[in-house]
């Protein structure tokens, strides 16, 4: 038997991810892969955020990481609640303004062309510059064009420690904190064009010490900037909170346990031909990382947040938190997975079953489980009553490409009862860059519809991701 | 006792009876093998030694820089030796998790690299972690590094076999014990002593005991952590089990103030373990047993880890005037002034402005004449008494006007006549457009 990792899954996604009819019905109408998104989930995972920041006193604004997800009815729910959205790229931008997100809630980051600069100076969004030489090339567009001033904040990168050196990886993205002179330089040459809102940075870690050593090092960006008579406002801390996805740690810790003793070659293997997730075996000695995504954190979302905001500056012996409040910043986030916990899910018909193999109507890039590393397991919605000699089996999942490599998981996966084809495979909890973060159409295979579903009284209702609108069948609430 | 090297004190530790009130054992006579008594307070002093006496003097010459992974005993140890032969000691880990051995080994001059943690979106085709990277660096010739390799380096092994080991045959009288049970970190000292005490009695059992997966217990692997270790090899052990850091503390609770021993958590596991498991043996026991365990080091270095998983331990006295002891009436009868009013009154009584803000935030803007007296210090002041006159006003601002009204009421409480906060705080004055310099 293949050790099982039970996704959490609570609340609303819960609720419909048990309404088997429902899901059939929207793959029987929709195909084969589904996207479904459950928006309203977005406006509460914004409030626990909010609430967070509030309860050390803060003021500021949760970004939405945009490209977690491409899905309209999460961007348009987001409209509703008192969110930003971070963008990063010309698209999203243009998703996002028709979304009826105001420029004051937009914060444009990333590599940028120059039509995304263009149309992000031209609408009056804040612009997350990566670099001096962007803040430059979007002076000079301002000053060409006589567009409005424009509300900047630089990404800093390359943070120092006290004490102990933290180490990082290395950024391609960010003004190293080392030499900031470019920076002040840029900024007081183009009073006229750029208006000084903050400093920002964004790692991609989920080491709390590195993150406090860069919020410190911003918070001195700050002090700096004031020394040279700018008015900074707020500090950007970027996203990476995490999501918890398992709902038992027991099953994480033996899951990974077995995978150790399989690649020892203590055990038959509990993966595709073996695959050790980064960990292989040279003389009996375990080697290597495991690389995949900590499924289980104890720690995750809101709740890492609040972690960072009570960890001590070293340099001033203060929690962080209150030293952003002290400097009066507001604090700005971007978080693009946690926001979408328990968002969505991606529902996959079942086509063929022959030797523990399970082939689905998807592929590895619509249910993009392996490419970010997140291990779980699926969730089987049955077409019909099952047999009664049916007990649970192991198998292992396939994905609809004449590619060796296109699994959807190269782990074997338990389920309670052998699939038949009908079936649907339920990945839930995947609305963050799991979904349609890297779907494309390969070999012209369809790619996945997105619905947006809402409760209606003890009812579920939904439409085409396109065509929700927060009104969209709710005419009797006016 | 006369030596001419503190390192020449590193070994022949003592191994002291546990008394049976204590443990409840009936047939078995339990040791403790004092490793905390070695001059840097841990069993990892003799591994340290062990890896570069040899090496010191060329390292000297070539002024090559001590390396090790570690967070704690080993790096201590190595830190030491390293500063006495005039060569630079750096760690690298990622896991310095105790703000004491942290603070201690900055003291002796270690430089302490922390490796970044799990990237959150995930590159699977990097397999290639920042540690694999560190250690190709370390390990190339000639590269100005003493690379210690304390997890693969046999020397750490040799350190007990030669030493640990036949020490305790001697203490017991040349016999080896029954049971020995170690925790296992490096598992150099427990394959080292295994090994030495099976050489002389083949019928010895050894117990290894690892940490929880998910828990925490300094110095010691979690089940899946010590295939990684390349000394650690599955057939020195009889059994493994896993001791969690809730049983450490008990154990080390029971070593601190029951036995006259001042063990670190990792000797505490130890003898929690190692009781655990001789409980079972002792119910068939009918003929005297004897068992060992280690005692890795002291208990100093780890109150921070014994009060985040312990408070209760480290209750505090009440303290006088504290904004914590406050009662919803108080602070609802705290005085607050507005942005205009604040301004009239400072403009006609000129009160006394505290600004509770940290100096790094007062430094860069605040009211003009106020005094910067940050709210721990504030508070800390407050225990002896109001610091100021009662006849002089008192304004107390904070970023949102929250904190400021606690010490307002506080001051209140304490008899003071006219303190009031600043409604809304520095953030509501600079957004009614008030004025905030920087001397």
């Amino acid at each position: 038997m293949a050790p099982s990792l039970q996704p959490r899954v609570d609340g609303d996604l819960r609720s419909i991810l048990d309404s088997h009819d429902t899901l059939h019905r929207m793959v029987d109408t929709l195909g084969s892969p589904l996207n479904l998104v459950l928006p309203d989930r977005l406006a509460g995972n914004v409030r626990d955020f909010e609430t967070t920041l509030r309860a050390y006193d803060l003021g500021g604004t949760v970004y939405f990481a945009h490209k977690a997800n491409r899905s309209s009815a999460l961007v348009r729910a987001l409209a509703t609640t008192g969110a930003g959205i971070d963008v990063a790229s010309l698209g999203e931008l243009q998703h996002a303004l028709g979304a009826g997100l105001g420029p004051a809630r937009i914060m444009a980051t990333g590599p940028k062309s120059r039509e995304f600069l263009w149309l992000a100076a031209r609408t009056g969004v804040t612009v997350g510059a990566d670099s001096v030489p962007e803040l430059a090339e979007l002076a000079g567009m301002v000053a060409a064009h006589g567009l409005p001033r424009v509300r900047v904040m630089a990404r800093l990168s390359g943070f120092a420690s006290t004490g102990t050196t933290v180490l990082s990886r290395a950024s391609r993205f960010g003004v190293p904190v080392s030499d900031l002179d470019p920076l002040w330089a840029v900024l007081d040459e183009h009073r006229d064009q750029l208006d000084f809102h903050g400093a920002a940075y964004h790692l991609d870690t989920n080491g709390l010490p590195e993150k406090a050593a860069a919020l410190e090092g911003c918070l001195e960006a700050m002090a700096e900037a004031q020394r040279r008579g700018l008015s900074p406002r707020a500090i950007d801390v970027g996203g990476g909170f995490g999501v918890n996805y398992l709902a038992d740690s027991r099953e994480w810790e033996a899951w990974t346990t077995e995978l150790t003793g399989a690649v020892l070659g203590q055990r038959p293997p509990i993966t595709w031909d073996g695959h050790g997730y980064g960990l292989r075996n040279e003389g009996g000695r375990l080697r290597g990382v495991l690389a995949v995504y900590p499924a289980y954190r104890a720690v995750a979302g809101p709740a890492y947040l609040d972690r960072l905001l009570a960890t001590a500056s070293t340099a001033h012996r203060r929690p962080l938190g209150s030293l952003v409040l002290d400097n009066l910043y507001d604090l700005h986030l971007e978080p693009g997975r946690a926001l979408l916990d328990q968002c969505g899910a991606v529902l996959t018909r079942v086509e063929e079953v022959r030797d523990g193999l399970v082939r689905v109507a998807a592929n590895s890039n619509d249910v993009a489980l392996e490419a970010h590393g997140v291990l779980m397991d699926p969730i089987l919605v049955p077409r019909g009553e099952p047999r009664p000699d049916d007990g649970p089996v192991g198998v292992h999942l396939a994905g609809n490409l004449c590619l060796e490599a296109d699994l959807i998981t190269r782990r074997r996966v338990p389920l309670p009862r052998p699939p038949r084809a009908g079936d649907l495979l339920v990945f839930a909890n995947t609305a963050g860059y799991l979904m349609d973060f890297s779907a494309g159409s390969a070999l012209m295979q369809p790619t996945a519809r997105t619905v947006a579903a809402w409760r209606h009284g003890g009812d579920w209702r939904w439409c085409l991701d396109e065509r929700y609108w927060p009104v969209t069948g709710r005419e009797e609430t006016g | 006792m006369r030596y001419d090297s503190v390192t020449d004190i590193i070994g022949d530790t003592p191994l002291v009876r546990i008394d049976e009130a204590v443990h409840g054992l009936r047939h078995i006579d339990l040791y403790a093998k004092m490793e905390l008594y070695n001059p840097f307070g841990s069993v990892k002093d003799r591994a340290a030694w062990n890896m570069v006496r040899h090496r010191l003097a060329d390292a000297a010459d070539r002024g090559d820089t001590v390396v090790e992974l570690s967070s704690g005993n080993t790096a201590k140890a190595l830190a030491v030796i390293a500063g006495m032969h005039g060569l630079a000691f750096r760690s690298v880990t990622n896991r310095m998790r105790i703000p004491e051995v942290k603070d201690l080994l900055l003291l002796l001059g270690a430089q302490i690299d922390e490796l970044p943690g799990r990237s959150e979106c995930l590159d699977p085709a990097d397999t290639d972690d920042p540690l694999t990277r560190m250690y190709h660096t370390v390990s190339a010739a000639g590269g100005g590094y003493l690379h210690t390799d304390q997890y693969f380096n046999d020397l750490n092994v040799q350190a007990h076999l030669r030493g640990t080991g036949p020490e305790i045959i001697a203490d017991l009288g040349g016999r080896a014990p029954d049971y020995f049970i170690a925790c296992v970190g490096t598992a150099g000292s427990s394959t080292g002593v295994a090994r030495a005490l099976r050489r002389h009695d083949p019928n010895v059992t050894v117990v290894g005991l690892v940490a929880g997966k998910s828990d925490f217990i300094p110095g010691i692997r979690d089940i899946d952590e010590v295939h990684e270790v390349g000394l650690f090899d599955p057939q020195v052990y009889d059994t493994i089990e896993a001791v969690s850091s809730d049983e450490a503390i008990d154990g080390l609770l029971t070593l601190v103030r029951r036995c006259g021993t001042l063990a670190g958590p990792t000797g505490g596991g130890a003898y929690q373990g190692a009781v655990r498991y001789l409980r079972g043996v002792d119910a068939e026991l009918t003929e005297r047993r004897t068992a060992v365990f280690i005692v890795c080091d002291r208990v100093e270095s780890y109150l921070s880890y014994l009060r985040e998983r312990r408070p209760e331990l480290f209750r505090q006295p009440a303290r006088a005037h504290s904004v914590r002891t406050l009662t919803g009436d108080e602070l609802a009868a705290a005085r607050t002034v507005d942005v205009a009013g604040a301004r009239e009154w400072i403009e006609q009584e000129q009160p006394l402005i505290v600004d509770l803000r940290s100096p790094f935030a007062y430094r860069a803007l605040h009211l003009d004449g106020s005094v910067n007296i940050v709210d721990d210090l504030f508070e800390e002041m407050l225990r002896g008494g109001l610091p100021f006159s009662r006849r002089r006003p008192v304004l107390l601002v904070c970023p949102v006007g929250e904190k400021s009204a606690r010490y307002a009421a506080l001051l209140t409480r304490m008899g003071h006549p006219d303190a009031r906060s600043l409604s809304g705080g520095v953030i509501a004055w600079r957004d009614a457009g008030a004025e905030l310099v920087r001397d």
